[in-house]
């Protein structure tokens, strides 16, 4: 490890804090526009960093990442709209807040888990790098397919309502996921003459629709009868940091949503709207009022938020011990490494000790400065939700439609975003509820490509290669907990449904 | 009164619409549109933002990127062919991903090759078959000799049905005689994460993907699919030398929509020399393991149309 005064002395300067302090509000601004990802941001500003010196280069691009990552759930509490697809479980609790005129708290609970999650992927990545990429490579065919199966589990949990419709919103999902060219054979699937489906539907407009446009035809259907307004946050009682009695009550939720995000983030492929999913989910089944969830419960804003951004420290871990980036993003990460000249592999901690300790000390502290940035801005843009229905609604439209134009500028994503908000809507109508389908769209390929790929390299002996591995039979003990929780949650609900109507109506 | 509002908006649409190309002398007079057919912060859009930028430097005018990303390439393509044939809409074509779109009979794509005005090749990206550090198999020799012994008993990782990794794999099989499993992964970094932890026996990449792990002795190159080694693995032999005469790579070019006129044609062919010629381009290039080859409009096209039908026969289509 180098001098820690150079360390310290190369994040002091003027360019690094410049560095750090932009690129924070970039990934701001990027995170709260839906449909700006934070790896189309890392991309935009590569060749501004062809010509920078490394450290302030990198010091930016992985501040980018972190805060756009956090400024995902801005949008998604104010505005029913996920502002990146990590964030879409944020809205489940974070926007009923909003509706309550409690975007504050919701705020300033996303604020502290952000925080926590970026500064502990952080030291993950300063201080476990080595070991925890080697764990990446435990992971083959056969334990991607169970990761994906163990996600899907919680299908059942996540549908607040009938389970029935939940596990259909959930098959649909995974229908919609097989719809494109296949990898394998390279035949269209469901494309039906479509040739903007060959690559499949487009997961971040599907999100969208799904979220905002399926709420903005709810508000519309009732706002001729009467202007509901959202209530305007207290402008004089904003308060930046959580209380003491909220931090308490989430601090298990976010310890554990940190360990899940660092290590789903190590995993290539596995992106922070899985972890988040995946910990959302672990949030409810160990809440002891699991009802609460959907309903404006602060584990579930904590859960989600916390671990899309450990997701980023955990991204980078593979990434930079390996060469094997851990998300889009790090991919992107990567490239501006190279442009840099440091090589990644488990030498670069030797040969560029001094500059990658310096990106990752400031990566820690970005994520740190990043709430405070982002709750002085969210004071002023909570008031958005001050805003009457007839004039909140064409906002809430622009954002998704341009959101999804700019993904790949093509017509067609606007298109699946606006068809998605449909369903979505209808989906609305008779309760079923969106969630389970976002988890079908995201793993059904995981689920499909680890299982086919654990066929070809069983060579007959499927079973055998399926459950050979110890981590295999871990997550397949995990998935059997996990259902067994959701009957049996289901099975005390049922006998104990007035305690239940009385706590949700309490909250 | 209303036949006359249609004959005069037709009129109007007859007098506007003919779309009338700007001198080609003062091309380009504004900001000429780079279309990527894959998504920000992949090897084609890190290669067309470094050239954009060069681009901008010697003309003057901005060049910028759009990502058009979408049916497996070809909504980007299609974007590019569709477009006004006037310069102000160029992109890149990565062969021979671009094949499979329109020689697969079951795509039924409109487009083909025919549509676009082919400029020049930018970047040639050699396949290469690498394993794990402790691999016991050294050389490419022994590799085969193995996988000849026991047939369907090896596996390989490549980048999807019909990709470079894919048909480089089908064309030794067709010159050898080997038989493996294919995984096929939407992602390199899945691949090569499949190999370190040992769940597949050979990975199925470019030299850019992997040049930076055989020079850090993570993996090792066994092969390159090149006429002459490539600088950044001068220490790997090519598969010629072992006998095998399988040349594939993932190449980058420059292509704008079909009737292109030969003035911007001109222009567009020498602002590009200038800056791929620059020693500041050559150095970026070098640092991200591009291999830069121009190849020149009539050049690219004729390989272009000779490798369509080695591919038909390897694809079964």
């Amino acid at each position: 490890m180098p001098d820690i005064l150079i360390v310290l002395s190369n994040l002091s300067s003027s360019s690094s804090i410049l560095a750090i302090l932009g690129g924070i509000c970039g990934g701001l601004v990027v995170g709260f526009l839906p449909g700006l990802t934070s790896n189309m941001a890392i991309a935009l500003l590569l060749p501004v960093t062809f010509v920078m010196p490394p450290i302030p280069a990198l010091l930016m691009l992985v501040s980018v990442y972190a805060s756009s990552i956090y400024a995902g759930s801005f949008s998604a509490i104010l505005l029913h709209t996920p502002g990146t697809s990590a964030s879409a479980a944020t809205v489940l609790d974070g926007f009923v807040l909003t509706r309550r005129g409690e975007s504050n708290k919701a705020l300033r609970i996303a604020t502290f888990s952000s925080m926590v999650g970026g500064a502990v992927s952080a030291l993950a990545l300063l201080l476990l790098a080595p070991p925890l990429s080697r764990i990446s490579l435990l992971f083959g065919p056969a334990e991607y397919f169970f990761v994906a199966v163990f996600g899907l589990s919680v299908v059942g949990s996540l549908s607040s309502g009938s389970v029935a419709k939940g596990l259909l919103s959930g098959a649909l999902g995974l229908l919609f996921s097989t719809v494109g060219l296949d990898l394998d054979s390279g035949y269209p699937r469901f494309c039906f003459g479509f040739n903007g489906l060959h690559a499949g539907l487009a997961f971040v407009p599907a999100v969208i629709g799904l979220f905002s446009m399926a709420q903005v035809l709810v508000m519309a259907e009732s706002s001729h009868k009467s202007i509901r307004r959202v209530d305007a946050p207290g402008g004089l009682k904003w308060r930046v940091f959580p209380r003491l009695s909220e931090i308490r009550k989430i601090k298990t939720t976010v310890l554990r949503s940190s360990f899940i995000g660092v290590l789903l983030g190590i995993l290539p492929g596995v992106g922070a709207d899985i972890s988040s999913w995946v910990s959302y989910n672990e949030a409810k089944r160990f809440s002891k009022k699991p009802e609460r969830f959907g309903k404006g419960a602060i584990e579930g804003i904590a859960a989600s938020e916390t671990a899309n951004n450990a997701n980023t420290g955990g991204a980078m871990i593979p990434m930079l011990t390996l060469g094997i980036p851990g998300s889009p993003s790090a991919a992107v990460l990567m490239g501006a490494l190279v442009i840099q000249g440091l090589v990644p592999g488990h030498q670069i901690f030797e040969s560029h000790g001094d500059i990658i300790y310096t990106v990752i000390i400031g990566f820690f502290l970005a994520n740190i400065l990043m709430g405070f940035i982002g709750m002085y801005a969210t004071r002023y843009l909570s008031h958005i939700t001050a805003l009457p229905n007839y004039m909140l609604i064409p906002v809430i439209v622009l954002f998704s439609v341009v959101g999804s134009y700019s993904l790949d500028h093509s017509m067609f994503s606007v298109v699946t975003m606006l068809s998605f908000g449909f369903l979505g809507f209808l989906m609305r109508k008779i309760g079923m509820p969106p969630a389970p389908m976002i988890l079908g769209l995201i793993l059904g390929p995981f689920a499909e490509t680890g299982f086919r790929q654990a066929l070809i390299l069983s060579q007959g002996d499927l079973l055998s290669y399926l459950f050979k591995s110890p981590i295999s039979l871990i997550l397949i003990v995990l998935t059997i907990l996990s259902m067994a929780t959701t009957v049996w949650l289901n099975f005390r609900k049922g006998r104990k449904p007035l305690l239940a109507g009385q706590e949700s109506k309490e909250e | 009164m209303k036949k006359f509002v249609l004959a005069f908006v037709s009129l109007a649409f007859l007098t506007v619409g003919p779309y009338v190309p700007a001198a080609a002398a003062d091309w380009p007079s504004k900001p000429v549109k780079l279309i990527v057919a894959y998504g920000p912060g992949g090897g084609t859009d890190i290669t067309a933002r470094l050239l954009a930028q060069g681009l901008e430097k010697v003309t003057g005018k901005p060049f910028v990127v759009v990502n058009i990303t979408g049916g497996a390439g070809w909504t980007g393509w299609a974007a590019i062919a569709n477009a006004n044939p006037d310069g102000y809409t160029i992109g890149y074509l990565n062969i021979p991903n671009m094949y499979m779109g329109y020689l697969d009979p079951r795509l039924k794509r409109a487009e083909n090759i025919e549509s676009f005005t082919l400029i020049m090749n930018h970047v040639v990206d050699p396949c290469v078959w690498t394993v794990r550090a402790d691999s016991p198999y050294k050389t490419l020799k022994d590799l085969i000799g193995a996988i000849k012994k026991s047939p369907g008993k090896f596996s390989i990782a490549t980048h999807g049905n019909g990709g470079d990794d894919h048909l480089a794999y089908l064309d030794m099989k067709r010159i050898t005689g080997i038989e493996m499993n294919v995984i096929h992964n939407n992602s390199t970094a899945l691949s090569r994460s499949q190999l370190l932890g040992g769940h597949v026996d050979i990975l199925g990449a470019n030299v850019s993907e992997v040049f930076q792990n055989h020079q850090s002795r993570d993996m090792i190159v066994l092969g390159v699919m090149d006429e002459k080694r490539s600088p950044f693995l001068p220490d790997v032999p090519t598969f010629k030398e072992h006998g095998y005469d399988a040349q594939w790579a993932s190449t980058r070019g420059i292509g704008a929509p079909a009737g292109l006129p030969d003035a911007i044609v001109q222009s567009l062919t020498e602002a590009l020399a200038r800056v791929i010629e620059s020693p500041e381009h050559q150095a970026k290039a070098k640092q991200l393991g591009l291999g830069l080859k121009v190849i020149p409009e009539a050049e690219y096209k004729i390989t272009i149309k000779s490798y369509e039908q080695h591919i038909k026969t390897l694809m079964g289509w």
